[in-house]
C-alpha cells in the first residue's frame, strides 16, 4: 500500500529534527577538514586539539605557531566560507522560487554590480576619505543597486504572476549593466594597474584577507536566511504553480515576495561586501539539491544551506592548494566546478522526464 | 448568499475586459459561467477569487467584502482551480495535492494524519489513487488537471470556482468531474466551454464583452437566440430519446448576412 507507507518515508526528510540531527555534525566535520586541509596540511587531532583549548577550556599541549594558523587564520575563514555558502545557496533558493525562474540567482538583481562599484568608489576613487572600508562601500554600492532594481522593478511593474517575475529580472539586469557600466568608468577614469588587478581579483570572489571579525556580519546574515526560509517554507512551496495560485491557496503574495526577496538581498549583500562576487553557488547548489531531496523547502531549505556550505569550505580548500604557491580566487574554483555540475543537471533532468 | 459582486470592472490600457459584473452566487448552487474566448471568464473567476483585486466594485464573501479578508481567510473557504496552472518544478502529485491544505497548517497547527486523510480523498475523487509517487512533467494534460482539482477538493472549500476544468479531459473523466461538482454539498462556480455540459448546471451566467447579458436557469437562458447573437453559431434543440433531456446540436458557424 504505497499511499499508506508513502508519507511516512517521505517524512524524514521533510523532518525539522532529521536536519537538526544530521546538520551540526556534517557542518561540524566540514569545518575541521577545512582547516586541516592546506598548503602545509595540519593533523586533524591538532585541529581538534586547539579547538578544544579555545571552546572546551582544555589544555592539549600544541605549538603557538600552529594554534595561531588554524584559530586566526584557516578556522575564521572556514566559518566564513560555510555562513556565505549557506547565505548564497538559501538567496538562490528564494529567488528561483518567487520569481519562477529556473536560472534566477543571487546577483540577480543588481548586488554584485553594485557592490563592486561601491568596493571601486572606496578602494580607487577614495570615497569615504578612509572612514569606511571597502567591505563597507561594497555593502552600500549593493544596497543602492538592490533599491535602484526594486524601484525600477516596481515602477514598470504591477500585476501579478510570471509579469511581475519578469519585469524584476529585466529591471535587475538593467541594474546590473549600469552598475557595472559605473565600475568600468570608474576603474578607467582613476585606477593604476595595480589596483585594477586587486579590484579583479576581489571582484571573483576571495578569502584572503578574511579575520575573525568578518564573522560577525556574515554569521548573522547566515542565521537570518535560514531562519527566514524555514518560516516561510510553506509559502515559499505555494509558489510552485505560480504567483496567482499562491494567493489562491492564502499567500499575501506582495508581502511574501517583498519581505524574502528583502532578505535574500540584504544577506547576499552582506557576503559579498565581505567575500566578493563568488558565483554559481546560488545557482547551483538549490538545483543540485532539489534533485536529492526534492522540491519542498522543508527540506530544499536545511539542505541546501548546509550543502552551500560544505561547497564553499571544500573550494576554499581547492583554492589554497590547487596551485602550490600561490592562492586562486575562489570564485574560479566555484565556477569551474559549477558550470559542468550544472550541465550535469541540466542534462540528468531532461533524461529523467 | 454566500459570494456576490457588485459593479465589479477590470480593463487593461483603457480596454474594459469585465465592466459591471453584478452577481450573486446562491448557496449550494452550481453555477455555469459561459461565454466565447475573451469574454472575459477567467478574469472574473480571479476576481471572484479574491486572487486579483478588481479595478472597480466589490467582491462580498459571506457579506464582508473580500479586500477586508485575511487571504488566508479567504483561502479556507474558496478555492480555485485555474486554467493554466504549470510549473516547471519536478513535483510529485501528491506534493502538489498537499499544496491544498496551506491555508490551514501554521506552526502551531502542523501537519497531521488528518490532512494525509484528507489527501487521499482528494486523490481517490479525481481517480488518481496510485498517481501520489508521479512527477508533475510526466502528466499528461488531463491528468494535470486532475491534479489542479484534487489540489482544490484538499481544501475543503465552502465555494469552489473552476475554470474550464473539463478543458483537457477525457469524455469518462469530462463526466467525472461534473458529476463529482454536482454532488459536492457546496457551491460553485464553474467556466464551461461545452453548452451541453453548461445545461447540467443550476443556473447559467453569459458573459459577452466583459458583461452579463443573460442569467438564469438553463432552459430559459440558452436559446437558438442566444446560441446565435452571443456564440455565432447555427444550432437547435432535439430531445434525448433516452431521458426526455434537451440536448443542443450544431450545425455551422453562423455567417453575418
Ligand atoms: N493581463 C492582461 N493584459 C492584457 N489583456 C488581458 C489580460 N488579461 C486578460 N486580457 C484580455 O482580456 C480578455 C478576456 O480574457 P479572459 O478573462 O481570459 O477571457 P476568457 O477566459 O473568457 O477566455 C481577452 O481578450 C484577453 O486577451
Ligand atoms: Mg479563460
Amino acid at each position: 500500500m504505497t499511499a499508506v507507507d508513502l508519507p511516512r518515508r517521505r517524512s524524514t526528510a521533510r523532518n525539522g529534527w532529521y536536519w537538526a540531527v544530521i546538520a551540526p555534525p556534517i557542518l561540524l566535520g566540514a569545518l575541521v577538514a577545512g582547516t586541516a586541509l592546506g598548503e602545509t596540511p595540519i593533523p586533524w587531532e591538532i585541529v581538534v586539539q586547539v579547538l578544544c583549548n579555545k571552546l572546551l577550556g582544555t589544555e592539549y599541549p600544541v605549538d603557538r605557531i600552529d594554534a595561531g594558523i588554524i584559530w586566526n587564520y584557516r578556522l575564521a575563514r572556514a566559518v566564513v566560507a560555510a555562513s556565505c555558502g549557506a547565505g548564497l545557496a538559501l538567496s538562490g533558493v528564494v529567488l528561483q522560487a518567487l520569481l519562477r525562474n529556473a536560472l534566477a540567482d543571487p546577483y540577480l538583481l543588481g548586488i554584485s554590480a553594485g557592490a563592486s562599484t561601491g568596493a571601486v568608489a572606496v578602494a580607487v576613487i577614495g570615497l569615504g576619505g578612509g572612514v569606511i572600508s571597502m567591505s563597507a562601500g561594497a555593502f552600500i554600492g549593493a544596497m543602492c543597486a538592490f533599491g535602484f532594481v526594486a524601484l525600477l522593478a516596481h515602477v514598470a511593474g504591477g500585476g501579478t504572476g510570471l509579469r511581475a517575475a519578469g519585469v524584476i529580472i529585466l529591471a535587475g539586469i538593467a541594474g546590473s549593466q549600469l552598475f557595472n557600466a559605473l565600475t568600468a568608468f570608474l576603474i578607467a577614469k582613476s585606477a593604476n594597474a595595480e589596483q585594477a588587478r586587486g579590484i579583479m581579483f576581489w571582484l571573483l570572489g576571495n578569502l584572503s584577507g578574511v579575520r575573525w571579525s568578518d564573522t560577525v556580519s556574515v554569521v548573522p546574515a547566515a542565521l537570518l536566511g535560514i531562519v527566514a526560509c524555514l518560516a516561510n517554507a510553506r509559502a515559499l512551496d505555494a509558489f510552485t504553480f505560480g504567483a496567482d495560485s499562491a494567493a489562491s491557496l492564502g499567500i499575501s503574495v506582495k508581502r511574501t515576495q517583498f519581505s524574502l526577496i528583502g532578505v535574500a538581498a540584504l544577506v547576499t549583500a552582506v557576503m559579498v561586501s565581505i567575500t566578493g562576487s563568488i558565483g554559481f553557488v546560488g545557482l547551483v547548489i538549490p538545483h543540485a539539491m532539489r534533485m536529492i531531496v526534492g522540491t519542498r523547502h522543508r527540506a530544499l531549505v536545511p539542505a541546501s544551506a548546509l550543502a552551500g556550505a560544505v561547497f564553499l569550505i571544500a573550494a576554499d580548500v581547492l583554492s589554497r592548494v590547487i596551485l602550490p604557491g600561490q592562492v586562486l580566487p575562489i570564485g574560479v574554483v566555484t565556477a569551474l566546478i559549477g558550470a559542468p555540475v550544472f550541465a550535469v543537471i541540466l542534462i540528468a533532468r531532461k533524461a529523467n522526464t | 448568499m454566500i459570494l456576490s459582486c457588485e459593479n465589479l470592472g477590470w480593463s487593461v490600457k483603457n480596454k474594459a475586459i469585465v465592466s459591471n459584473v453584478s452577481l450573486q452566487v446562491e448557496t449550494g448552487e452550481m453555477l455555469g459561467l459561459i461565454g466565447p474566448n475573451g469574454s472575459g471568464k477567467s478574469t472574473l473567476l480571479r476576481m471572484l477569487a479574491g486572487v486579483r483585486a478588481p479595478a472597480s466594485g466589490t467582491v462580498k464573501l459571506a457579506d464582508s467584502p473580500m479586500s477586508s479578508l485575511r487571504q488566508r481567510d479567504i483561502a479556507c473557504k474558496l478555492a480555485l482551480v485555474e486554467q493554466h496552472a504549470d510549473t516547471e518544478d519536478r513535483i510529485t502529485v501528491r506534493d502538489a495535492v498537499e499544496l491544498g491544505r496551506t491555508p490551514f497548517l501554521s506552526a502551531l497547527r502542523p501537519w497531521q494524519g488528518e490532512d494525509d486523510q484528507i489527501v487521499n480523498r482528494a486523490l481517490d475523487a479525481v481517480d488518481l489513487r496510485g498517481f501520489g509517487d508521479r512527477i508533475w512533467n510526466t502528466l499528461s494534460g488531463g491528468e494535470r488537471q486532475r491534479v489542479q482539482i484534487a489540489r482544490a477538493l484538499a481544501q475543503q472549500p465552502e465555494i469552489l470556482l473552476l475554470d474550464e476544468p473539463t478543458n483537457h479531459l477525457d469524455i469518462r473523466h469530462q463526466l467525472a468531474i461534473l458529476h463529482l461538482v454536482r454532488g459536492l454539498p457546496i457551491t460553485s462556480v464553474i467556466a464551461l466551454h461545452d453548452l451541453n455540459q453548461a445545461l447540467m448546471c443550476d443556473r447559467i451566467c453569459v458573459l459577452q464583452d466583459g458583461q452579463i447579458v443573460a442569467l438564469g436557469a438553463p432552459s430559459e437562458i440558452l436559446t437558438v437566440q442566444r446560441l446565435r447573437n452571443t456564440f455565432g453559431v447555427c444550432g437547435h434543440f432535439i430531445t434525448d430519446p433516452y431521458d426526455g433531456t434537451p440536448v443542443i446540436r450544431f450545425h455551422s458557424a453562423h455567417k453575418e448576412s
